[in-house]
């Protein structure tokens, strides 16, 4: 924990010292859903997002996630975006063959890169029907959910949807996207033997499809609720897992900078189980809940 | 425990920051924004507006745009006992707020002018110039009123753009339905 603190400073003052200097567009109304909206050219958008995953029914979990990311509006219809993440995990009481290995905290510690962007096919507003696509790119060496060393090269493809309801005051959004991963773990000495810890390189295909919607409730202010369905097909395996998280969020959009607070608690989910693990939802992976909170700057 | 509240303390000092932050942006009072639309008039009757179930349907028939307001501020522009034309305040969907605005309507059904006089988005500030507001005038209720064909569109403001030009429209169908009764 106080080495989570270090990373959790950080991402405060980078989200306070941010909001002295500037402001808005291409807004996360919601924790997970990406609204089709891109920025228009010469904007800059300078996010930083933290989400924190907790829980896995057994011992105790927390997983820290912090994005940095800069975006650019190359044109009206495409932008441009470049992204840091950092990274601490801690693990306690709960060690499963094959994904979580050690007990301890890791990190935190500088975890991934990503180049990504948006181009917008159809506009919300103009074209009744927004629609764009999404793509990212990420090389990663740290591994997010037990925290080891974990080489990961993941692009990632998204289709975008949005609709806007009485004038724009209530946004729904919805996307579909596939992953692709190829990942290679590191070696890590001492472990018990019989431990399974594979470190042949592997391929992942992630699936996703999630969907929401945003109701501004009073001037600048948005509540909204999200539903995602994720799985995830491995090498190994076949369906590794699935999982399905919904909830609620609230967002701030101002003239000078906006922020978005989520909880996804898991509803759901399936595929691999640890021994003994008793509720029905996807704990290897996945957490039983995600709190996100996210701060972005327009200028 | 730490972690949540390391965790607590992220969510909640951003919260906090941003309460120095409450912006207003009001450009222009009613008798400025008259003054502008309608210089030459002697005095503004006014008009107070409310609509009934039936009118706020027809509007929106005629217009193709939602009346979400009962009741719309209206003042009759008179110089020398006649009336010049109707001066109407309203307020449209913004990204974030509510954008206010005044329309001067000739009392023959077309826009004489536009005045924003509200308006709190961090784009799309070229709404409230000149050469964008010009593009309303002369316009009556049987033309398009659409971005991009004949109002040109803001990149980053586009809601608003469509939410003022779907706003004109629709108070050019009011000017026809019920101003035009009175």
């Amino acid at each position: 924990m106080t080495r989570i603190r270090p990373l959790a400073t950080a991402a405060l003052m980078a989200a306070t010292f941010g909001t002295i200097s500037a402001a808005h567009a291409d807004e996360s109304l919601l924790g997970r859903v990406k609204s089709a909206e891109v920025l228009p050219k010469g904007a800059y958008d300078l996010t930083l997002g933290t989400t924190w995953r907790q829980g896995k029914d057994r011992g105790s979990y927390d997983g820290v996630d912090v994005k940095a990311e800069l975006e650019y509006g190359l044109t009206n219809r495409f932008q441009l975006g470049f992204a840091v993440y950092g990274r601490s995990v801690r693990n306690r009481g709960l060690l499963v063959d094959g994904y979580l290995p050690q007990e301890g905290t890791f990190g935190p510690k500088l975890a991934a890169i990503e180049v990504d962007s948006k181009y917008n096919f159809l506009s919300p507003a103009k074209d009744d029907f927004g629609l764009s696509l999404y793509s990212a790119l990420s090389y990663g060496w740290m591994d997010q959910h037990s925290g080891q060393d974990k080489n990961t090269l993941s692009l990632e493809m998204k289709l975008l949807g949005q609709k806007y309801f009485m004038e724009g005051q209530m946004i729904w959004m919805g996307g579909i996207g596939f992953e692709g991963t190829y990942a290679d773990r590191a070696y890590i000495p001492g472990l018990p033997e019989g431990f399974d810890w594979p470190i042949d390189p592997e391929t992942e295909l992630e699936i996703t499809v999630n969907t929401g919607l945003s109701y501004r409730f009073a001037p600048s202010w948005y509540i909204g609720a999200e539903i995602e369905y994720q799985t995830e097909f491995e090498t190994e395996v076949g369906q590794e897992r699935w999982s399905v998280f919904a909830g609620p969020s609230i967002h701030y959009g101002g003239e000078k900078f906006w922020m978005t607070a989520t909880w996804l608690p898991q509803l759901d989910g399936g595929g691999e189980r640890y021994p003994g693990q008793t509720s029905g939802l996807h704990l290897i992976e996945k957490t039983k809940n995600e709190f996100m909170f996210k701060i972005g700057m327009n200028f | 425990m730490t972690d949540a509240r390391t965790f607590g303390f992220m969510l909640t000092m951003p919260v906090l920051a941003i309460s120095q932050s409450v912006y207003a942006k009001d450009y222009l009072s009613v008798p400025q924004a008259q003054k502008l639309l309608f210089p030459d008039a002697e005095s503004f009757a006014p008009h107070t507006v409310s609509l009934t179930k039936a009118q706020k349907k027809a509007i929106k028939k005629l217009s193709g745009v939602r009346q979400r307001w009962d009741e719309q501020k209206v003042w009759k522009a008179v110089a020398g006992g006649k009336t010049l034309g109707w001066f109407i305040v309203d307020e449209v969907v913004g990204k974030h707020e509510f954008i206010t605005y005044a329309a001067a309507l000739s009392a023959d059904g077309h826009v004489l002018g536009l005045e924003v006089m509200s308006y709190r988005e961090t784009h799309g500030d070229e709404v409230m110039q000149a050469d964008w507001r010009a593009q309303f005038k002369g316009k009556t209720l049987g033309d398009v009123f659409k971005l991009d064909e004949d109002i040109a569109n803001i990149s980053g403001a586009t809601l608003s753009c469509r939410n003022l030009t779907d706003g004109v429209h629709r108070l050019l169908a009011l000017e026809k339905l019920v101003l035009n009764r009175g």
